[in-house]
């Protein structure tokens, strides 16, 4: 439990690390100037959002937060974001995340027995042609196939399809890494030994072989929950769903600073909770990891 | 020396085929293309055809990945080298920093990077960095990390090696023998390296420039998707969009092989 606490420790030490690099890198950008500039935004705007992140204050890198913690709005009234409306957005594009994960855990599973099948037939260049394929289309691709039919209809639909573009690339990715661990597995002795001693092949894959390809694929849990996170944002702005990716681009496509500090520190702080998720459920299914460091 | 392998020879002439194409169709001779274009103009430029815009904006594409990935390369090789030049301690710091970038999204930090260097630029700090220098800086200033992990444990079993062991004993100091007896080893494994930072810097850049946050101009072929964006929900989206992400797929399909197939069987030091 120590050695997970102290990854721990290290994993939380980023998000203060990124709110403090985020705020100074934010603070000291001329958002206006005299020559008033296509892109610039106005003096009073850019005074307005100075006072957000308090600077020249005190403290002023906790002036965003103390915001948010009154309920008070940070930003502009139209673009800017109260804590209820940031808490909101977050939690529908952790929705959306939620939703892409058993997809992506479904096309891994897909992809995995069709790549050990293919393997061994004339198909063996597909299993890495599929996988460049994936990684090779930018989720926005398929959402933007996919938005004309799907965009106006709503009852949930473009939040199922926001997770089923966004859940291919990492499900190919964890079906790859889970295709050649059970492949490694499976060529082992102690398979062979458990066949021959008489146990049905369902019974080996189950008992056997699964406990020890689970730490690959919890290993590629965290970079998938990253790339999921990450692709949310390209699917809720084609698709119109206006979550935490939507805010964030607008954030910054309006240069609105101090949401842009909150976002970012948000975002870290929520891959600190995946990576700490991860962390238990690997102290609690792989043995190996315990006993390392007992 | 081993051969190079076969799949490693395919992406690699898909990547140079494309690189060529690119250059000759986009580039030099755009009016033959436009001549020829069957996809017909685009729905939002008129005066420019749907071929003109994608084999230019894969010129622009290539280039940046090319740019960028060397650039996130040499820096995660220079350091990956200190870390193991100075060792110890600071050598666990450093590693430690080097996870911590690793463990953020390349498309939220870019988008922080590119929004700095656009409020610098307009208030005329750009430092000569135009929008292509600035995407360039911003890739490379996300996707070294990766490039250092991989390198620094590379170094540390190369190091494990007996002649290595011998020429420290013979006198080599760190310096020397990271120049001279590791760095031939490493070379194969760089360019492997290399190339799979090209796709991840390719398609962060497409997206990036498909939110409209860059002002990539001549336009990638992110930023011309990004700017098509009505009408590919409105009119003839997939002729619009096919030939950018078939263009998008090969170049990141060349680029993979050619790294796989690389990074699988690296060749002897010679």
């Amino acid at each position: 439990m120590r050695s997970v606490l102290q990854k721990l420790a290290r994993q939380l030490v980023l998000v203060p690390l990124v709110a403090v690099a985020s705020y100074f890198l934010m603070a000291m950008l001329p958002l206006t100037t005299e020559s008033e500039a296509k892109r610039q935004v106005s003096p009073e705007l850019a005074a307005s959002y100075r006072r957000d992140l308090g600077i020249g204050e005190p403290l002023g890198f906790l002036r965003p937060w103390q915001k948010l913690w009154r309920g008070e709005r940070l930003g502009t009234s139209a673009q800017g974001v109260t804590g209820d409306e940031l808490a909101r957005k977050l939690s529908g594009s952790v929705g959306v995340g939620l939703l892409a994960l058993p997809l992506a855990l479904t096309w891994a599973l897909g992809f995995a027995m069709v790549r050990t099948r293919w393997r061994r037939g004339r198909w063996a260049a597909l299993g890495d042609v599929v996988p460049a394929l994936a990684f090779g289309t930018p989720v926005f691709i398929p959402a933007l196939l996919l938005a004309p039919s799907v965009v106006e209809r709503g009852n949930m639909l473009p939040e199922l399809c926001a997770a089923l573009v966004t859940s291919i690339w990492p499900g190919i990715f964890l079906g790859t890494l889970v295709g050649d661990a059970l492949e490694t597995e499976l060529s082992r002795d102690y398979v062979r030994t458990a066949l021959g001693k008489g146990l049905a092949p369902g019974t080996v894959l189950r008992r056997h072989v699964l406990p020890n390809v689970l730490p690959a694929l919890l290993d590629a849990i965290g970079p998938v929950a990253t790339a999921l996170l990450a692709g949310s944002f390209a699917a809720e702005r084609v698709l119109g769903l206006p979550y935490f990716g939507q805010l964030y681009v607008l954030a910054v496509l309006n240069k609105q600073v101090a949401v842009v500090v909150v976002a970012t520190t948000t975002f870290a702080s929520l891959l600190v909770v995946v990576s700490l998720a991860v962390e238990l459920t690997r102290y609690a299914v792989d043995p190996r990891s315990r006993e390392a460091r007992a | 020396m081993n051969r190079v392998p076969a799949r490693a020879c395919f992406g690699l002439l898909l990547l140079v085929g494309l690189g060529v194409l690119s250059l000759v169709a986009g580039r030099l001779f755009p009016e033959v293309l436009a001549s020829t274009c069957p996809l017909g103009e685009d729905p939002m430029r008129p005066d420019r055809t749907v071929c003109e815009l994608a084999f230019g904006g894969l010129w622009v594409s290539l280039a940046v990945g090319l740019c960028a990935g060397g650039l996130s390369t040499l820096i995660g090789l220079i350091v990956a080298a200190v870390a193991r030049l100075v060792g110890g301690a600071w050598e666990q710091a450093l590693l430690r920093g080097v996870d911590a970038v690793f463990a953020l999204p390349d498309v939220l930090v870019v988008m922080v990077l590119q929004l700095a260097g656009q409020s610098l630029a307009d208030a005329g700090h750009s430092g000569g960095l135009g929008p292509f220098g600035l995407m360039v800086a911003s890739l490379a200033l996300v996707g070294w990390a990766g490039p250092a992990r991989m390198f620094r444990n590379r170094l540390a079993t190369l190091e494990g090696q007996e002649f290595v062991a011998a020429a420290r004993a013979l006198g080599g100091g760190g310096v020397h023998v990271l120049r001279v007896h590791l760095w031939p080893a490493l070379r194969p494994f760089a360019l492997a390296v290399f190339l799979s930072r090209l796709p991840t810097a390719i398609l962060t850049e497409s997206t990036v420039s498909f939110f409209g946050i860059a002002r990539m101009e001549p336009m990638s072929l992110g930023r011309y998707l990004g700017t098509s964006y009505a009408a590919l929900i409105y009119e003839g989206g997939a002729r619009v969009v096919l030939p950018a992400w078939a263009l998008l797929v090969l170049l990141v399909l060349g680029a993979s092989l050619a790294s796989q197939a690389l990074s699988a069987s690296p060749r002897k030091a010679s």
